[in-house]
């Protein structure tokens, strides 16, 4: 990695293969991620991703415990397990839901124990910490392949179509749901598909940025966005931007300086996040200044 | 010619082992005004989610236009205009026009929508970012939303709380013109003195109990 980085990042991306399928894979999860978690964030769930990503460690653990130890190579990837893991969370978590309608949030700490207790369970059992778990827990955007880009590729380009094709139904849901019921939208059909979909990208995200820090590629940069958006389309792009910034970045500071992808993404978003906050601090604080020049003149 | 467009029908809903609606009966008509009044606790809300099928009704009936609203799969010709902070995610960034556009469930075109926003007083909020309305016209746009789908009852469930008095009589005002139209109305109060409603019918819960009267007001000279 350090000789590579004597070579400018720019240069790089043209010569190295790996370098162009971090970035292409960073920018289509930079994309998706927070065009799903804006939704997330209005239904107020946002500790949902968190959940999942947990819990799709629990798949990865098993994952590795499959082919390491019992050499169940068949499986090929335990990025697959991961995905099914996170889909049965969603189960649960839609079940725990129904179970607990006055305490709902009850089921995300129910099914994040569940999911690091198999955690923990399945790594201890595979032979303890490897650089395979140290990957799954912060990110390994720079060894991504082929596969994983066409993977996501798909994904995202069925999750945009979703969202193009039920924009009304998914904003009349996340905004108000009571009256989503009353013109007909199906509630629980779409709570199961979106929660689906959720699932799909966490557990996809993993190799961008890792377990511990899904839930932020998802959430940091549209509460950045919410800032300063001035609708809610505005708002999502807004948040697209700085969340693709934040990948460029993240990438690029990685391979310059050899630091963890997952880890230079998070900070990068979590300095706009802070930078925007400033800005806009700012800004009101002059306008009430000039609106008190204003008063006093007159 | 007039239709009966609501038939409560002997409806008894209760949560658990609480029967919090009584053997309640009432028929409006079209072009109707009923006011729902009673202490909170006394079912008021209870009512409105069961004609609009968020309850579970059994026993009695409920019938809208002559169809019992348990055959029904939305409820798009009624119109509800919630309580401010009733369920509406107000904090993230969408504008007036964004919201309407996702509740036209009915197509209605451009022209009608900015037609509704003036008639109803708010075309100059149309891009507005809904966290920096006023209650007064939070309860406008929800009027525009539940008049967008054409509908042929309108229920309002104590939309002036938190409104102040000048908005409180421009809300009424808007709501009698819409019932002169044709619109039935149905109005949760818990004060019916504060509303300046040109009400036809009035139903006074008490402890789910119902008594449902028609106000005869002498001729206007």
């Amino acid at each position: 990695m350090m000789l590579l980085s004597d070579v400018p990042f720019i240069m790089a991306i043209f010569e190295y293969p790996f370098l162009r399928y971090a970035i292409l894979a960073g920018l289509i999860m930079g994309f998706v991620t927070p065009l799903i978690g804006s939704f997330v964030i209005i239904r107020r769930l946002s500790f949902i991703a968190d959940t999942l990503s947990h819990f799709s460690l629990a798949g990865l653990s098993i994952g590795l415990f499959l082919i390491n130890t019992l050499g169940y190579t068949f499986i090929g990837s335990p990025l697959y397990l991961a995905i099914i893991s996170a889909v049965i969370g969603a189960f649960i978590i839609e079940i725990l839901r129904g179970y607990y309608q006055n305490y709902k949030e009850i089921s995300m700490p129910i099914v994040m124990s569940l999911g690091t207790a198999l955690s923990a369970l399945f790594i201890s059992l595979s032979g303890g910490w490897s650089s395979s778990i140290y990957n799954f827990l912060f990110g390994s955007l720079l060894t991504v392949g082929q596969d994983y880009v066409g993977i996501i590729s798909i994904v995202s380009a069925g999750v945009l179509l979703l969202v193009v094709v039920f924009y009304k139904q998914l904003v009349l849901v996340s905004f108000d749901e009571q009256y989503a019921r009353l013109v007909g939208v199906r509630i629980n059909i779409f709570q199961f598909v979106s929660t689906l979909v959720l699932a799909l990208v966490v557990s996809l995200s993993i190799v961008t940025v890792g377990v511990l820090l899904v839930s932020s590629l998802m959430i940091i940069p549209v509460a950045a966005a919410m800032k300063v958006g001035k609708s809610f389309r505005n708002t999502i792009t807004i948040s697209i931007i700085f969340s693709e910034i934040s990948v460029i970045g993240g990438v690029w500071i990685s391979y310059e300086l050899d630091y963890p992808t997952g880890a230079t993404i998070v900070l990068i978003n979590i300095f706009i996040l802070f930078l925007v906050g400033f800005v806009k601090r700012f800004y009101v604080n002059k306008r009430i200044r000039e609106q008190k020049h204003a008063i006093q003149g007159k | 010619m007039i239709t009966v467009r609501v038939h409560v029908n002997n409806l008894i809903f209760g949560y658990d082992y609480r029967t919090v609606l009584k053997d309640i009966s009432f028929k409006l008509n079209s072009g109707d005004f009923l006011v729902v009044i009673g202490n909170n606790g006394s079912g008021k809300s209870t009512l409105v989610k069961c004609i609009l099928g968020l309850n579970k009704v059994a026993p009695g009936s409920i019938v809208l236009d002559d169809v019992d609203i348990t055959t029904f799969k939305t409820f798009i010709n009624i119109g509800y205009v919630p309580q401010k902070f009733d369920d509406f995610n107000y904090e993230f960034p969408i504008t007036v026009n964004e919201i309407l556009s996702a509740s036209n469930i009915s197509k209605i075109s451009d022209d009608k929508r900015l037609e509704l926003l003036d008639k109803i007083g708010i075309l100059e909020l149309q891009n507005e970012n809904i966290n920096n309305l006023s209650g007064g016209q939070l309860q406008r746009v929800f009027i525009v939303r539940s008049l967008m789908n054409k509908p042929k009852m309108l229920i309002l469930d104590e939309p002036t709380v938190g409104v102040d008095q000048k908005n409180v009589e421009a809300f009424y005002k808007t709501v009698n013109e819409l019932n002169k139209e044709g619109i039935t109305i149905i109005l949760i109060t818990h004060n019916i003195n504060e509303s300046n409603a040109n009400y036809t019918h009035v139903l006074s819960l008490y402890n789910g109990e119902g008594v449902f009267k028609e106000v005869v007001r002498e001729e206007e000279e």
